[in-house]
């Protein structure tokens, strides 16, 4: 017994083409805009960047944002955007898009549907940041939870923390990129979600290093021989910029020292951390 | 969107019970209580995902293994005169950040409903809400009721316990009944079956704690037992009321006096029937419930 409500012609109402780009066998890299340090935008938008990315078809965000009006941030108006980008010449295609605020499960199936039913994707990969409490100067370590063993098996040479065993606690609920994950396992699409610590001072913030750790992993799973020089160029900027913070400011040197040895920080310590990091961050970005 | 039977038993005109959350859960626990107490055995589900985001994600050794959802499940149990049938969905399908589904959704889940228990042979639907009152936590709540005919109501208005909903002092003629537990019985309506809302009192001033109340389920269930002509264990029932008894005197102690006194006269004035609570007297109490429980939002030192 099925109910007639996913209409016939609700995927070419919701999905807009503006290109039919010619695919062999794809990857899909998928990045959301509301992630612990924008890694999902940076990862992308470095991804569309380096590797020619063209936008060929979006979401219509009609049945699943609030379009009572819009945000603004720095004085920037935000529209939700959700949008495949096409990498011909090494089979890849990147959907950046911001994460749907209802209606998850028909959202999606449209990705799925242009993963699978367009593009024949071969495997996806989702990207994301989990805040931690660590120092930004730690060897960071990405991790990947898989939609199969047999997926589990193919990354298995790839440095990745595969050994998770995870519940959900009661109250807490699951993230978008698990939902993916489970959605493209129900659509036979091997998968894998890439996690990456960001220190939680750094979540509003950028953090080429977690950047750079998911897109090594990319490119070399799947071959597409990234330039990170100008990856790496931030991380050596950030690195100074924070150095000098500590240089003058004890009390920050004093909390970063003691998280690089793994002491705790009080409630009152790390929010300290936060604000002046944010503030100098912000003051030397602009 | 779909839904599953995993049995199709032949049925004799069953009626269908539904229960989903709502103020106290008092729709849910009655209906899964009677239920679980009768045995009915699991038939079929509504697929959870185009109406619910995931509960729970199960991960193993690195590997996705399951995605849990809100289960909306059918039972059926034959009885001597009358089969039943019931549906128990564990949350309101979301509705766009509100607490309980309207719109479309809500449309859809209460069609789905109905195409299986039509599918069935069922022509009477019974819902179970909760009725905010002004009543004490102390008095035995009434059950409310509304239908979708003037002959059930007429019947309605012999059921133990019961008032009709127009006849709820200071109510008037007009009310409405939020979210699925009312919706259920208009779409009922409109197809041309019989529908009965049955509501348990729940006091206005705990209709914002995030707890159940089944007292009000008890009541309801009590009308329900002599509807079918069933007898219930209420054993179950009676152990959860008398452990929130306590959780409701912890909240209710921490009131402040002026708002305590005014309700315990409430309870003076239904006991002797002979006062009457006026408008004044609940609006009062509304607006001063309000500012306690905002200042408890706000984590803010409490009054008492």
């Amino acid at each position: 017994m099925s109910s007639s409500r996913r209409k016939t012609g609700e995927k070419k109402e919701l999905l807009r083409f503006l290109s039919k780009p010619r695919f062999r066998t794809p990857s899909l890299v998928i990045g959301w805009d509301v992630d612990a340090a924008w890694l999902g935008t940076k990862v992308t938008d470095y991804l569309n960047r380096k590797l020619g990315g063209q936008p060929f078809c979006e979401i219509e965000p009609l049945d699943f944002f609030s379009l009572a009006g819009v945000t603004i941030e720095n004085d920037l108006v935000q529209f939700p955007e959700s949008t495949f980008y096409a990498c011909p010449d090494k089979d890849l295609v990147v959907f950046r898009s911001s994460p749907p605020s209802y209606e998850w499960y028909r959202f999606l199936n449209l990705v799925m549907d242009v993963a699978h039913d367009y593009c024949h994707v071969k495997e996806l990969y989702t990207v994301g940041g989990m805040v931690a409490l660590g120092a930004h100067t730690a060897p960071r370590q990405a991790w990947a939870t898989m939609g199969s063993p047999e997926i589990k098996n193919a990354l298995s040479s790839y440095g990745l923390t595969r050994e998770i065993t995870f519940e959900t606690p009661p109250g807490g609920r699951p993230t978008l990129n698990s939902f993916t994950l489970w959605n493209a396992k129900r659509r036979g699409i091997p998968g894998a979600n890439v996690w990456v610590p960001i220190p939680f001072y750094l979540v509003t913030l950028d953090d080429p290093r977690a950047q750079k750790k998911v897109l090594e992993f990319l490119n070399h799973r799947l071959e597409l021989q990234l330039d990170f020089e100008e990856l790496d160029e931030e991380i050596r900027r950030q690195d100074e910029n924070i150095a000098r913070m500590r240089d003058s400011d004890p009390d920050i040197d004093n909390s970063i020292g003691k998280l690089e040895g793994n002491i705790t920080l009080s409630e009152r310590e790390s929010q300290e951390l936060v604000r002046k990091v944010e503030d100098f961050l912000r003051t030397t970005r602009d | 969107m779909t839904i599953k039977l995993y049995k199709q038993p032949k049925l004799k005109k069953p009626d269908l019970l539904v229960g989903w959350p709502g103020i106290g859960n008092i729709g849910i626990i009655t209906v899964d209580t009677l239920r679980s107490g009768l045995q009915a055995e699991e038939m079929g589900e509504i697929e959870p995902w185009d109406f619910f985001y995931p509960t729970k994600v199960r991960i193993k050794d690195g590997v996705l293994d399951d995605m849990e959802f809100p289960r909306n499940k059918f039972y059926y149990k034959r009885l001597q005169d009358k089969d039943l049938m019931f549906f128990v969905g564990e949350e309101q399908p979301s509705g766009r950040g509100r607490m309980y589904a309207e719109g479309g959704k809500a449309y859809e889940m209460a069609n789905l409903v109905l195409d299986v228990a039509e599918k069935f042979g069922c022509r009477r639907v019974y819902t179970s809400g909760a009725a905010v009152a002004l009543t004490h936590h102390m008095v035995t709540p009434r059950v409310w009721a509304v239908a979708t005919t003037k002959d059930l109501v007429n019947e309605a208005r012999n059921y133990v316990n019961t008032v009709l909903m127009s006849e709820v002092e200071g109510r008037g003629n007009e009310g409405n009944i939020t979210g699925l537990n009312g919706l259920l019985v208009g779409v009922a309506k409109k197809r041309g079956l019989e529908g009965i809302c049955l509501m348990g009192e729940i006091p206005d001033y705990l209709s914002r704690v995030p707890f159940p109340y089944p007292k009000a389920s008890k009541s309801v269930l009590e009308v329900f037992g002599a509807i079918l002509g069933i007898s219930i264990d209420f054993g179950a029932l009676d152990n959860m009321a008398a452990q929130m008894e306590s959780v409701i005197e912890n909240v209710y102690n921490q009131f402040p006096q002026e708002i305590r006194e005014r309700i315990e006269q409430r309870k003076l004035d239904i006991q002797d029937k002979h006062g009457e609570i006026t408008k004044d007297d609940e609006e009062w109490i509304k607006e001063h419930i309000d500012e306690f429980f905002e200042k408890e939002d706000r984590g803010e030192e409490r009054t008492a």
